[in-house]
């Protein structure tokens, strides 16, 4: 990827385009559940599809970077679920306000992200290994810090970004979680796109010791990426535990399989340096869209997680022969 | 190290850590145990390491064999249990020989493999995503199949099943047996047979090994087929041990085989590791969990303690080199 491409606007815009084949696939499988039910494409549902995948979305972009660099992060999950546990603590127990509450935890993630960063730049250790060990420390230490039972009671001032809604002018009321996600997937645009830290991250995932000859600063690039990873964990744990009202120690198992998948299916390459954000943003919402509509029509949870095996291989085939096509 | 002065100057202690340094690692965390806790050093207790360790083990020489190809299996827990649960319903509700009822079950895993090894061969699949999707569909599988219940009394009629779970031949319980031939017979396959050779060949430069004729899909096949079967092997000494088949055995059992793989000294980029590593792995990641249990560490802290372990033993192995 050269820099003129990733840094203009209409080519970026190709890249959204190059993706039809996983668009397509969604507005097909739109087309298809709203021929099925006549609640899929009500303004009701659409809502709460957008609200109840914010978090992953958000977590998503993060994947995302980690993933552009050559890397991953597995810990994604468990740093939610710390994130959640501790600004709910910090709130309820430490009597802080909610904004220092928020800052301090997005600071943690940051602080953990900025240790899976360590492990892989300096430690040289591979990512998929760094992250795990941090997926099971941070999970321990959430267990640790909530004794293992919900912390709740953290006040209107925090639950109300898990569901509350503001009045857009045209759009209509959006909920809270989901004009976060926005600003999150909107900055992380910028970043990739405008800013030299995106090119060096491009720069990065294409070719390692290329982008070291030519004076990008590679381990601070992947430091800074993993740490955004994991400030973005944390952020979505926070929404996703306001809006169940409370911080579960449980929380976010499996979100880094479910953020993997929306990256990948979204036409990010495990193997950095080939992705985008719009891109990842349709694989989020592709994943919502198909259980959503699954929940409608009916089937029941375990032929679910059957069909949603088959979809994302199905769909990564498809990608991947539509590409191969096209480069012909 | 005060020792080194006493020694010849020329005695070269680099290579004599790359070679020793994990075995060493396993001796002194023995060590460390057995200083903690006088129940450590028990001949029971170490039997009981073992067979909990065997579980991991069988799967951990699938998994190492996935990642000498540069490949990863993150579908064997759910393989697992989608086998267990079709063989232990072959057994009891369709009234099932034991044998044929095995033979199912190793053949359901094999079939799962097969459709990860042609995915990521044929189809050319990166292997984390076909196994993520056949990780997802075989868990959701395994509870359609038993609807989310267990499948339970296999006493009367799994003989079979108890007995590779719970037997003993002499003081040695049984899955530690099945675990050990699976380690010969990894370790003959792998050093011994050319098929075994061109694993290692194709891991070290996928190109090359194509270019130089060797069968690149087959050889990947195989060892996802390989892993799948051994896992559904593990399935059944579960489903033995537990008397019960649960749709939802194995989660998580990915991480832990994959820890125990490269913790053993295998590498992510293929081509370069050994069974006998992988089976220190095993049991350092085995040990960890007795050590925790007869500390009387909470549950909490062992998440936090086999995380860390695993980054610092890997840290220290990355040091040596």
């Amino acid at each position: 990827m050269t820099p003129s491409t990733t840094l203009s606007w209409q080519v970026t815009l190709g890249n959204v385009l190059r993706r039809t084949a996983v668009l397509l696939f969604l507005i097909a499988l739109g087309l298809y559940f709203s021929s099925e039910s006549e609640q899929f494409l009500t303004e009701r549902n659409l809502t709460n599809i957008a609200q109840q995948n914010a978090h992953v979305i958000i977590v998503t972009i993060g994947m995302t970077l980690t993933m552009l660099v050559g890397g991953i992060d597995l810990s994604v999950g468990s740093v939610a679920a710390l994130g959640g546990a501790v600004s709910a603590g910090l709130i309820v127990r430490e009597g802080l306000p909610i904004e220092a509450a928020v800052i301090l935890t997005l600071a943690m993630g940051f602080g953990i992200g900025l240790t899976n960063g360590a492990l892989v730049v300096f430690g040289k250790l591979p990512p998929f290994v760094a992250t795990l060990s941090m997926m099971g420390v941070a999970r321990g230490l959430t267990l640790l810090y909530t004794n293992g039972k919900p912390i709740s009671g953290m006040g209107e001032a925090y639950t109300r970004w898990g569901r509350d809604r503001l009045s857009v002018p045209v759009v209509g009321d959006v909920p809270l979680p989901v004009i976060v996600a926005l600003a999150v997937v909107l900055l992380a645009l910028l970043l990739l796109t405008r800013t030299r830290f995106g090119l060096h991250i491009y720069a990065v995932g294409g070719h390692q010791e290329t982008s070291r000859l030519a004076g990008v600063p590679v381990s601070r690039v992947q430091l800074l990426t993993y740490g955004i990873s994991g400030m973005l964990a944390a952020l979505a744990g926070m929404l996703l535990a306001a809006r169940l009202y409370s911080a579960q120690p449980q929380m976010g198992v499996g979100l880094e399989l479910d953020a993997i998948a929306s990256s990948v299916l979204g036409g990010v390459s495990l193997f950095g340096g080939v992705g985008n954000v719009p891109g990842a943003v349709i694989g989020g919402l592709l994943i919502g869209v198909l259980g959503n509509g699954m929940n409608l029509l009916r089937v029941a949870s375990y032929q679910q997680q059957m069909i949603q095996g088959i979809v994302l291989v199905v769909a990564v085939t498809v990608d991947m022969y539509t590409k191969r096509l096209e480069r012909r | 190290m005060i020792g080194t002065q006493t020694l010849p100057r020329q005695f070269n202690w680099r290579p004599f850590f790359q070679k020793y340094g994990l075995l060493m690692s396993l001796l002194l965390l023995c060590l460390a145990l057995s200083v903690a806790s006088d129940r450590f050093l028990t001949s029971d207790n170490l039997l009981n390491v073992l067979r909990q360790s065997s579980i991991n083990g069988i799967i951990s020489i699938g998994m190492m064999m996935v990642i000498l190809t540069r490949g990863i299996d993150l579908s064997v827990g759910s393989v697992l249990a989608l086998s267990a649960v079709i063989g232990a319903d072959m057994l009891k509700n369709e009234g099932m020989p034991v044998l044929q009822a095995i033979g199912i079950c190793l053949l359901v895993g094999a079939a799962a493999g097969a459709v990860n090894g042609f995915l990521v061969s044929w189809v050319n699949i990166p292997p984390f995503i076909a196994t993520l999707g056949m990780m997802t569909f075989a868990r959701g599988a395994a509870k359609f199949y038993t609807d989310g219940q267990p499948i339970t009394g296999l006493d009367s009629l799994g003989q079979g099943f108890r007995y590779l779970g719970t037997a003993e031949v002499g003081p040695i319980p049984m899955p530690i047996i099945v675990a050990g031939l699976v380690f010969l017979g990894g370790a003959v396959l792998l050093n011994h047979v050319p098929f075994g050779r061109f694993i290692f060949g194709l891991g070290n430069n996928e190109e090359a090994a194509y270019l130089s004729g060797l069968p690149v899909n087959r050889i990947k096949l195989f060892v996802y087929m390989a892993a799948g079967t051994l896992s559904a092997l593990a399935g059944i000494i579960l489903v033995g041990r537990l008397n019960s088949a649960q749709p939802t055995a194995g989660e998580m059992y990915e991480f832990d085989a994959i820890a125990a793989v490269v913790v053993g000294g295998t590498s992510f980029d293929g081509g370069e590791g050994t069974v006998m590593g992988t089976l220190i792995g095993v049991l350092i990641i085995g040990i960890i969990n007795n050590g925790l249990n007869l500390l009387d560490v909470s549950a909490f802290y062992q998440d936090i303690t086999k995380g860390a372990v695993i980054a610092l033993a890997l840290l220290l192995h990355r040091a040596i080199r």
